[in-house]
Order: C-alpha cells, then sequence, then structure tokens
C-alpha cells in the first residue's frame, strides 16, 4: 500500500489534529498536523504499543485489543497496529473534563 | 673548503683524498674507543660523526610506510575475494540464531476505521479514575489525569 493510501483515510477522521504511520524497521513514514516531523512522538508511541502488545489474556494466545488510546486532558492519542504499520491518530477530546485527583 | 695548489706541482697522496669519506659511519675500534680516519681533522671528524649518528636515530625511528611491499591485486581478484568474503559472511549469518522477531503483532485490517471509531467513553474514564486514586496513594501523588485504555472492541 503507498504512502498516500495509508494516510488518505487517516485525513478524514473527524476531530483529528494530527497522525503518524511508523514502521517498526523505517521510522516514520508519513506524519502530518500537530504530529508532524515529531519523532519523540512516535518513538513513544511506539513503546506504549509495544509494551501493551506483550499483554495477554488467560487462556488467549491472541493480542486482545485492537486500539490503544492514551488520554490527555484535551486530546487523545489513538493508535493500531496494521499490517506491520503503526497508525497514531491525535483526536481533539471533546468530551467533558475528567475527574482530576 | 679546498686549497690552492699549483697545477705544475705534482698533488700529494694526502691532498687527493676526499674530505668525506664514502663510508662515513665512525667506526669503533674493538675496544671501543673512536678511531678517527687518517689525516681527517678532529673537529670535522666529531661534526661529521655527530651529524650521522642525527641520521641513523632518525632513519631508525622513522617508518617509510611507501617503502613497503604491497601486493597489487587485479580487479579480477579483488572481485573474487569480495565474493569469498560475501560466501563466508552469508554462511556465518544462517548458522547465527536467528533475531527475535520485533515486529508487531496485525491488530486490524481496517485502521482507519478502528480509529476513526468513538473515542472512550466519559463514563469510562470517570469507572477508571478510581484505578487513578490508587495509583496516587501508591506513588505518592505522582500520577497525573492521563489514563492509558486498552480497548478491545
Amino acid at each position: 500500500m503507498t504512502t498516500a493510501a495509508l494516510t488518505a483515510g487517516l485525513e478524514r477522521i473527524p476531530d483529528q489534529l494530527g497522525y503518524l504511520v511508523i514502521s517498526s524497521e523505517d521510522g516514520v513514514l508519513a506524519s502530518a498536523g500537530e504530529l508532524e516531523n515529531d519523532e519523540h512522538t512516535a518513538g513513544v508511541m511506539m513503546q506504549m504499543v509495544r509494551t501493551a502488545s506483550r499483554f495477554r489474556l488467560s487462556g488467549s494466545p491472541d493480542v486482545p485489543f485492537k486500539r490503544l488510546s492514551v488520554i490527555l486532558d484535551d486530546f487523545v492519542y489513538t493508535v493500531t497496529v496494521s499490517g506491520h504499520k503503526v497508525f497514531v491518530v491525535k483526536r481533539q477530546h471533546n468530551q467533558q473534563e475528567p475527574v482530576n485527583v | 673548503m679546498g686549497c690552492c695548489y699549483s697545477s705544475e706541482d705534482k698533488p700529494t697522496e694526502e691532498e687527493e683524498e676526499p674530505l668525506i669519506q664514502p663510508n662515513n659511519i665512525v667506526s669503533k675500534s674493538p675496544n671501543g674507543t673512536e678511531r678517527n680516519p687518517p689525516n681527517v681533522p678532529t673537529a670535522r671528524t666529531d661534526e661529521q660523526a655527530l651529524l650521522t649518528s642525527i641520521l641513523t636515530k632518525t632513519a631508525q625511528n622513522i617508518i617509510d610506510v611507501s617503502a613497503a611491499d604491497q601486493p597489487m591485486m587485479e580487479p579480477h581478484e579483488y572481485m573474487d575475494r569480495a565474493r569469498q568474503y560475501s560466501t563466508k559472511l552469508a554462511v556465518l549469518g544462517s548458522s547465527l540464531p536467528p533475531k527475535k522477531a520485533l515486529t508487531l503483532p496485525s491488530l486490524t485490517s481496517q485502521p482507519h476505521q478502528v480509529l476513526s471509531s468513538d473515542l472512550v467513553p466519559y463514563s469510562d474514564v470517570q469507572q477508571r479514575s478510581s484505578v487513578l486514586l490508587t495509583c496516587n496513594r501508591t506513588f505518592q501523588g505522582k500520577c497525573t489525569t492521563s489514563q492509558m485504555f486498552i480497548q478491545k472492541q
């Protein structure tokens, strides 16, 4: 799949503020918006999704999730893996603020 | 510097002898004492000996790489050798244990759909705030309001 095909769908995601497409071997393949050239965030997201991918529910060999969401005050990072590529989308968090502790 | 003499005079053996000897390394007699070449002034001999010793020491300390005998390789020899090395590397590479797979498992074939679906409901966020409270107690208030959710969907 070409980079343009990979990113075309990401740009249409509602409330998206930016995105990253990352390859574990080649690094950042594409980036845009607030995540443009953000290699630091790319590295952090890669580490997070690698760690999360090690989780297993008891009795199941499969990874128990499809999407990883990192929820911050004003925005959310949503992360998934497809075809050996990691997709990260930063989306506006319009919901009511969580309880501050 | 030389000496003046009449061409009518027959040069003596001493006058014909060159001032700078061809073998100008000072030779020592077996008993260790310096032996001056015959009929050369002492001062000149000392100076020559000093210069010679400096030259000898310098020559000993210098490594002349240009004089090293380097084998020149023909292009075909070079290619053959490169091929041999590549083959050896390939053999060694195959005998090494396989690198641990660093590729991530694919979670979905529809990444755009998964990423564009609804975000985590606020109610779920609230429900998990108790986890955050526990985290704060454990780590002495160092947790922030950031939370990580893993959605099975």
